[in-house]
């Protein structure tokens, strides 16, 4: 499940694009983390946010905070997803300080997310990166489509839904921001920054 | 997914939704007796959801189904809200390296590999998947057990998976697997060799946990590999509990 990995795109707007999230552990710690996950879901709240969710009761653009945050459940995984990397660091410092003990993952660019964390006085712990997509890339979209799709690392927003959307825009059928909101919808995680979108489309059209 | 012939009234607005264009408008064959509609490419169609969840179709044409084996690994593989019956978590791969500070899944000396055929967008089949994993197994991987995909082994001996889910497409399913660093170079130039033949992409992930003196042992292998790291990526911060010291 590296639903957050692989995002690609400019180096300029891919260091406005951070995914905050946690996850307990199965066999360790999942027990009674349900009360925890709600706790970080509320921590996060402070801050500015451009989406949130879980992917059992979705994200900000298909249900709301409220319902999200009441489904926590020991198993969840809850998401936050933010422009400012300011925000991500304060983050950081308050949940070091609030202990909550299971394990919390940020998705950006390495060198921000490094200063952040040495900062906040944490760790990097463990890394994942992406070594690149391999075999018939032929089939791929263009790429400020696949920067738009890859946002959804389940694969549940459609390239023909990008270029749906680019298209109203262009006609003046939509906002930006409708159609940045529209895009968010089939991603449930959560984890769709319709303010990258809205760039990327601006790019596209 | 299924499409409700007397509902659909050939709008087209179920189109674009779906992540592998397996919908289409049919024309209307009066020698048929068949109307114009949407219909759905069964053997494109993965199973997602993402089409019935949108609520995009004006009629609620758009229907799910029972799903029996094996065609329920379509649904089990491409849409997350899906709890795997094997690893009871949501998604098709596991927790990898999100939980590695409290599990210590990957320790100092080993590397994670994840190739996610299918990712991003395209769809695959099990046979492209299984043909890594027989190809990985002679290299000494440990592949991951909890991974939806090792549990459809049917021969943990060559790899084989079982032989009715070879044909399945699914949006994307992930060999997971862990090997000793020094044995990345060997495994990266498998992974290429893979790539030539799979018929659909492959997003290929490296995991290590940061040494004690701060490098990255990922980024050396890499590199030396000839693999350009990504600039961005996920990183653990260290704040789970760990389960035991290492």
């Amino acid at each position: 499940m590296s639903h957050t990995l692989h995002r690609c795109g400019k180096p300029d707007d891919l260091n406005r694009d951070f995914v905050v999230f946690s996850m307990s552990a199965k066999t360790v710690n999942a027990m009674g983390s349900g009360p925890k996950m709600k706790r970080f879901f509320e921590i996060l709240r402070k801050y500015p946010a451009v989406n949130f969710g879980d992917v059992k009761t979705g994200s900000r653009f298909n249900s709301d905070w409220q319902t999200i945050h009441d489904g926590y459940k020991d198993q969840s995984v809850a998401h936050y997803v933010f422009s400012d990397a300011a925000a991500v660091g304060d983050i950081l410092k308050e949940l070091k300080a609030a202990d909550l003990g299971i394990s919390v993952i940020v998705s950006g660019v390495f060198d921000t997310v490094a200063t952040l964390c040495r900062d906040a006085g944490l760790p990097v712990h463990t890394v994942q990166f992406s070594g690149g997509v391999l075999g018939r890339t032929e089939r791929l979209p263009p790429g400020p489509v696949l920067a738009i799709t890859t946002m959804c690392g389940h694969g549940l927003v459609s390239a023909n839904l990008v270029k749906k959307m680019a298209t109203q825009v262009q006609k003046g059928e939509k906002s930006l921001s409708e159609a940045a909101a529209e895009l968010a919808k089939p991603c449930m995680c959560g984890v769709f920054n319709t303010e990258r979108a809205e760039r990327l489309l601006r790019e596209i059209n | 997914m299924q499409i409700d012939r007397e509902r659909c009234t050939c709008c087209g607005e179920c189109i674009a939704i779906c992540p592998v264009s397996a919908i289409r408008l049919r024309k209307k064959d009066a020698a048929a007796g068949l109307k114009a509609q949407a219909v759905i490419n069964r053997d494109e169609c993965v199973e997602c959801s993402a089409c019935f969840r949108s609520n995009v179709c004006p009629e609620g044409a758009i229907q799910e189904e029972p799903l029996e084996w094996p065609r329920i690994l379509r649904k089990a593989f491409s849409d997350p809200v899906y709890t795997h019956k094997g690893t009871d978590i949501p998604g098709r791969g596991t927790e990898e390296m999100k939980t590695n500070d409290v599990t210590g899944r990957f320790r100092d000396g080993f590397i994670g590999i994840g190739l996610e055929f299918g990712r991003p967008g395209v769809g695959a089949r099990f046979r492209d998947a299984e043909k890594a994993i027989r190809k990985l197994l002679p290299l000494g991987v440990q592949l991951e057990p909890k991974n939806p995909l090792t549990q459809l082994i049917a021969d943990p001996a060559t790899g084989a998976l079982q032989p009715e889910v070879l044909n399945e497409k699914v949006l994307s399913t992930i060999v997971e697997a862990i090997i000793p660093v020094e044995r990345f170079p060997e495994v990266v130039a498998a992974v290429h060799a893979i790539a030539a033949e799979a018929d659909t992409v492959i997003s290929f992930g490296v995991i290590s946990k940061v040494a004690p003196d701060g490098s990255v042992p990922a980024v050396k292998a890499m590199q030396a590999a000839g693999l350009t790291p990504s600039i961005n990526g996920k990183v653990n911060v260290g704040l789970g509990r760990p389960l035991f010291p290492f």
